[in-house]
């Protein structure tokens, strides 16, 4: 080409024009739109699936629903725990355009959530489309948070997608804190934690769903066709054995209980139907407010306080676990008296003993040199088996666990359960600690545990022994689910009574019934003893597992069932460490047992038998005389049995005392007030403690206020033990005093 | 812009035509000897292809691009169009307007005579200076002044600038073609021109716009006949700038002011995953479509994935929606109209419309390729649209004018040659 230079010709000009452009054609057609081809058939082909993967992972934006809880219910369909809508406040900081909309909204927010301002103020600074701000807000708050974004989003249209409210649900508990320690409570995922929520988790939780949608880069959807729905599906619902009234009133008198002892360590009751094993109260007193399951009381707090700085969080998180851990299944300790139930049953049902058996007490036995006292030092002296029994004579006791002998015995203790998991659905069920596994056990082990010390089981191990005793020697398996429905109502799972094995005969059974009976109606476990009903059962005071301080601590219990001839409910009730100066299972836990009981009897519809003493101290209602004439209201109220004062002059009665529909002993005094002036008449309460009925009625009358009697009247030792107005307190005249009664024979054991 | 109202007043068009196109033939004749021409075919002076006498294919192939860039400019914009203004038509409404004056000028030029430019060259290279000086003063969009607002539109000065380097290099090589071996015809003014043009391009800035201002230069320069040599010495001199560059680690520097090229997919700072948001995005897009797409209008990556996605990223979009052979068949239609408007001038009668048409032609060639080089990240994202698909009244206007002279250059080559 350089040569040519010189004489360049025209023809010369356009060859190279000609060829250059050919080479220019190469460049741009072959190699240019080449290269690019080649280039977008490697993105479009084998780049394609990743590219398209990324690019729909960005696209679709996959939202979980949230499914409802499942509620729990009480054997009555009354609500325990129930998850009810709310809403999680979101924001999605990267709408905002400036500061000034950040501090709008973050003071906005904090004003209604009452949340610091700062912190929300830096979540504003975040790039993003998803920051939580505030989780479970109730309806009243959703509508301030609407409001509020309503009210920016006239201000500048994007500020409308900057404040979002998502569905959520939150757990309620209507009662609060009854059955806290079986009912258990949820986290902030809606999982359950502890008792029933934790137990029966996958059933309660549901499905949540998800919602799959275009989206585009501002995160709202896409205005065409991809959205793809998983509805959530709800939980499940379960229907607990737990009936709400019948725990209401265990919990009501274990808390009277806990005042009363002054125990320190909390107390048990459980109530169980004996024939199915189902579990119709489940009482850790006290328990705390389900709602607010991490508020620890006053007094745990004060506690804390006093620590050093650095060992607070770990003594607040031990204090919330022994706060909701569940004494009745959870923790053991040692049955004492109330063993010699299982004992007996034992004995019994190896034949070796009858009712001519004897036993001779002396108040002590020497064995490898110890010396087991019996709690009466002076000694039981001779007595045949049921006397051993009322008595609870640890060496009667003693003799017998000899004429078992250990194999029996530990066969025995495997039979009622005592050696496995009762497997009732909690959980942190506890294992017994017994002597040694495999159940070898000396002489001497083998004479305390016929008395039912130092070998360990838990409350629901005992009551579950307690009901194969009452009920033909069945040891049922305990269970608090009666059945699962579906969100529709639809019952997919009912539970059925599990029988274990048959652990005594019938015979045994129903012998061991009939002598527990006569235990609380002969025998010292005075207290035992509920009025118009007949009741089996055994006291317990059992020494403390461990003892810190040195002194001694002890566990009062009382186990029993009703009625005796044909067992409905067993219930066992136990205080761990009473510290108000008695401490024995017959003074702390027997009056619990009998409230409890006189007042669950009724309800389960177990018809009372009064003997013809106690028929006249049945109480009854009082009837309305109010608006009637003086003379109509007298003698309308004398036609019901009462006796009548009027107060007053005027010629129509305006009130009355006792209240319509009130409490009344069937024989007691109707005031009727006729004027405003008789009204404010008060009279002082007496001193009704430490008298015989008859001497209270007196006293009460002279005073005319009415008497209320309860406990134990049939045993000619009966004194009052209580009364329901504190004596000095200014009343109207016929006020209702509530007055229990009890024996004055007091079982130390 | 162009006189071509004076040509519009002859009653005759193709009679003005046919009497320079029998002088050129018949000077040509008087050249010739007859041997050489004996075996060839009698000379015919077949006036006109068909109709007007423009290249007919040429023609149809701008239309069929102009009519497929509107459907895909509207498809790509209107949920941008929704979004952010409010109006799903705004983007296409004003396309559309442009795209029917385009057209409307694209024809009227045709029937100018190009020959006019020849002599309008050094002029129209001064008006593109003054504009590129003006445009730095004019007020500035986020530190960038590339535009100048004209009201109902704006217009980037260095449109004028690329037609004024095509024209004016068409009309040097053209009138100093035997001089184009010497330093002083060739590259000469071509480093003058492109220099002179760079540094202004720098204070807009406007980096593509320099790319594309050299690689015009040199194609221009280098049909017109200048020596490959100083192509040859000007490459190593570039490789030897990269080389010192690489060894001072000058280049790494270079290479992190090129907004995370090539790295679109990787992750590595949160402020690079934001700049190379754009073409990660058209990555997306175009992997999305696969072979056959997602179907017209079915693209997810422009409701707000892909910002602007009518504008250079429009061909992601393209692709995603109607797949790699929707892709190919577009790109068919830009070769084949590189590949007619390359020929069709070559055979111009004169040495400046061939050179003014090869140029014009070659320039879509290298817009595309540039274009699709971007968005593919095989190039920094900088700014080069996709000729008669992006969206910009000023540019597709200018285009179909460029279009209209490559016709009108049309006109006078279609006579069947020796």
């Amino acid at each position: 080409m350089a040569g040519k230079s010189k004489k360049k010709s025209s023809k010369g000009v356009m060859q190279t024009l000609r060829s250059r452009t050919t080479y220019l054609i190469i460049i741009i057609l072959v190699i240019g739109f080449g290269a690019i081809t080649s280039r977008l058939a490697y993105l479009q082909t084998i780049g394609s699936s990743y590219l398209q993967e990324k690019a729909v992972e960005q696209q679709l934006r996959d939202t979980t629903i949230s499914a409802k809880r499942g509620t729990i219910y009480d054997a009555k369909g009354k609500v325990l725990a129930q998850s009810a809508s709310v809403w999680k406040v979101v924001l999605a900081p990267a709408y905002f355009e400036n500061n000034s909309q950040r501090k709008e909204v973050a003071r906005g927010l904090s004003e209604i959530l009452e949340l610091d301002y700062k912190d929300i103020y830096k979540k504003t600074k975040q790039k993003s489309y998803y920051v939580i701000i505030k989780s479970k807000i109730e309806s009243d708050t959703r509508d301030k948070i609407l409001k509020f974004s309503k009210k920016i989003s006239k201000e500048n249209k994007k500020l409308s997608r900057v404040i979002e409210l998502v569905d959520d649900y939150r757990r309620y508990y209507p009662y609060e804190d009854l059955a806290s320690s079986v009912i258990g409570f949820t986290g902030s995922d809606d999982q359950g934690l502890e008792g029933i929520e934790y137990q029966y988790d996958e059933y309660l939780t549901g499905t949540p769903g998800r919602r799959i949608t275009a989206k585009n880069a501002n995160q709202t959807d896409m205005p065409f066709q991809y959205e793809q729905n998983d509805d959530p599906k709800d939980g499940n619902s379960i229907t607990l054995t737990i009936d709400e009234t019948i725990q209401s009133i265990a919990e009501k008198y274990m808390k009277q209980g806990i005042i009363n002892n002054n125990v320190i360590n909390r107390g048990v009751c459980i109530i169980m139907d004996v024939n199915t094993g189902a579990i119709l109260a489940m009482v850790t007193v006290d328990g705390y407010d389900l709602n607010n399951p991490y508020d620890l009381p006053q007094a745990d707090l004060d506690a804390i306080g006093l620590l050093p700085e650095d060992e607070r969080a770990e003594a607040e998180s031990a204090a919330l676990s022994a706060m909701w851990r569940n004494k009745a299944v959870s923790d053991t300790y040692y049955p004492g008296s109330v063993f010699k139930i299982c004992t007996s049953s034992m004995a019994l049902n190896e034949g070796l003993v009858n009712d001519n058996s004897t036993f001779y007490c002396s108040g002590s036995v020497h064995m490898y040199d110890y010396n087991i006292g019996c709690h009466l030092r002076s000694g039981h002296g001779t007595q045949n088996f049921f006397q051993a029994i009322c008595n609870s004579c640890n060496p009667a006791f003693i003799k017998i666990g000899e004429m078992l002998g250990r194999d029996r015995f530990w066969n025995y203790y495997q039979a009622f359960g005592f050696s496995e998991k009762t497997g009732i659905d909690l959980p942190g069920e506890a294992d017994d600690i017994f002597f040694s596994p495999d159940g070898s056990m000396t002489d001497l082990n083998l004479a305390t545990a016929s008395f039912g010390q130092n070998f360990a089981i838990t409350p629901i191990q005992m009551i579950t022994a307690c009901a194969s005793i009452a009920n033909g020697g069945k040891l049922m398996q305990p269970y608090l689910v009666q059945s699962i429905s579906d969100a529709e109502g639809n019952v997919i799972k009912n539970m059925e009574p599990v029988v274990k094995r048959q652990v005594i005969s019938e015979e045994t059974s129903k012998k061991m019934c009939d002598y527990l009976e006569r235990n609380t109606t002969q025998g010292g476990t005075n207290n035992g003893y509920v009025p118009g009903y007949r009741v089996g059962g055994k006291t317990g005071t059992s020494e403390k597992l461990t003892s810190t301080d040195g002194s001694e601590d002890y566990i009062a219990s009382y186990c029993g069932f009703a009625p005796a001839d044909n067992p409905q409910v067993a219930c066992l009730v136990f205080f761990d460490k009473p510290k108000g100066g008695v401490y024995y299972g017959s003074q702390v836990s027997a009056p619990v047992f009998v409230n409890i009981m006189s007042e669950v009897m009724p309800y389960l519809e177990i018809q009372a038998e009064y003997t013809d003493e106690e028929m006249q101290y049945v109480d009854t209602v009082a009837g309305s005389y109010i608006g009637l004439s003086t003379e109509k209201a007298k003698s309308a109220a004398e036609k019901d049995g009462f006796t009548v004062t009027i107060k007053g002059e005027g010629d129509k009665v305006i009130s009355q005392i006792p209240h319509a529909a009130a409490k009344i002993p069937a024989d007691g005094n109707v005031v009727l007030y006729t004027d405003e002036t008789s009204e404010s008449e008060l009279v002082t309460v007496p001193n009704l403690v430490g008298y015989s009925v008859s001497d209270v009625n007196a006293v009460a009358s002279a005073y005319g206020l009415n008497v209320s009697i309860s406990g134990i009247t049939t045993s000619s030792g009966s004194v009052s033990i209580t009364q329901s107005i504190d004596a000095g307190t200014q009343v109207s005249e016929g006020t209702v005093v509530s007055v229990r009664f009890g024996g004055t024979t007091i079982v130390h054991d | 812009m162009l006189p071509f109202a004076e040509v519009m007043q002859k009653a005759d068009v193709n009679k003005f035509y046919d009497e320079k196109l029998r002088q050129s033939r018949a000077a040509q004749n008087r050249q010739k000897t007859p041997s050489k021409g004996s075996h060839r075919r009698p000379k015919k002076i077949k006036t006109f292809m068909r109709g007007m006498g423009l290249d007919l294919p040429f023609l149809l192939l701008v239309i069929v691009l102009v009519v497929i860039g509107l459907i895909m400019m509207f498809s790509a914009s209107y949920p941008v169009s929704y979004y952010e203004i409010g109006d799903s038509f705004y983007y296409l409404k004003r396309q559309l307007i442009f795209a029917i004056i385009g057209v409307a000028g694209m024809i009227a030029i045709s029937f100018f005579n190009y020959n006019k430019l020849h002599k309008l060259a050094p002029i129209f290279l001064a008006i593109s200076y003054v504009a590129l000086i003006v445009v730095l003063f004019a007020p500035s969009q986020t530190g960038v002044r590339r535009w100048f607002e004209l009201g109902f539109f704006r217009f980037q000065a260095s449109e004028l600038t690329k037609f004024a380097i095509i024209l004016f290099f068409a009309h040097w090589g053209s009138k100093y073609y035997e001089k184009m071996q010497s330093f002083k015809y060739s590259a000469l003014p071509g480093l003058i021109i492109f220099g002179t043009t760079a540094v202004l391009l720098i204070l807009e800035p406007h980096y593509s716009g320099i790319v594309i201002v050299a690689i015009l230069t040199i194609l221009m320069l280098y049909i017109s006949g200048m020596r490959v040599i100083y192509l040859i010495v000007a490459g190593a001199f570039l490789v030897v700038a990269v080389l010192i560059a690489w060894a001072t680690g000058l280049l790494t520097y270079a290479l992190e002011r090129m907004d995370g090229w090539g790295q679109a997919l990787e992750y590595t700072t949160p402020e690079m995953w934001q700049t190379t948001w754009q073409t990660r995005n058209s990555l997306y897009a175009i992997g999305s479509g696969g072979l056959f797409g997602l179907g017209l209008g079915q693209s997810r990556q422009k409701y707000l994935w892909l910002p602007e996605p009518q504008n250079d990223f429009i061909f992601a979009i393209v692709c995603e929606e109607i797949g790699f052979f929707g892709a190919l068949i577009i790109l068919i239609i830009f070769a084949l109209l590189v590949w007619r408007g390359i020929t069709l001038s070559l055979r111009a009668k004169d040495r400046f419309g061939k050179l003014l048409g090869i140029g014009l032609s070659s320039q879509i060639g290298v817009q595309v390729i540039l274009n699709v080089l971007v968005i593919t990240d095989w190039l920094p994202n900088t700014g080069i649209s996709l000729p008669f698909f992006s969206y910009g009244g000023s540019s597709l206007v200018m285009l179909l004018l460029q279009m209209g002279i490559v016709l009108s250059i049309s006109r006078t080559a279609n006579i069947e040659k020796q």
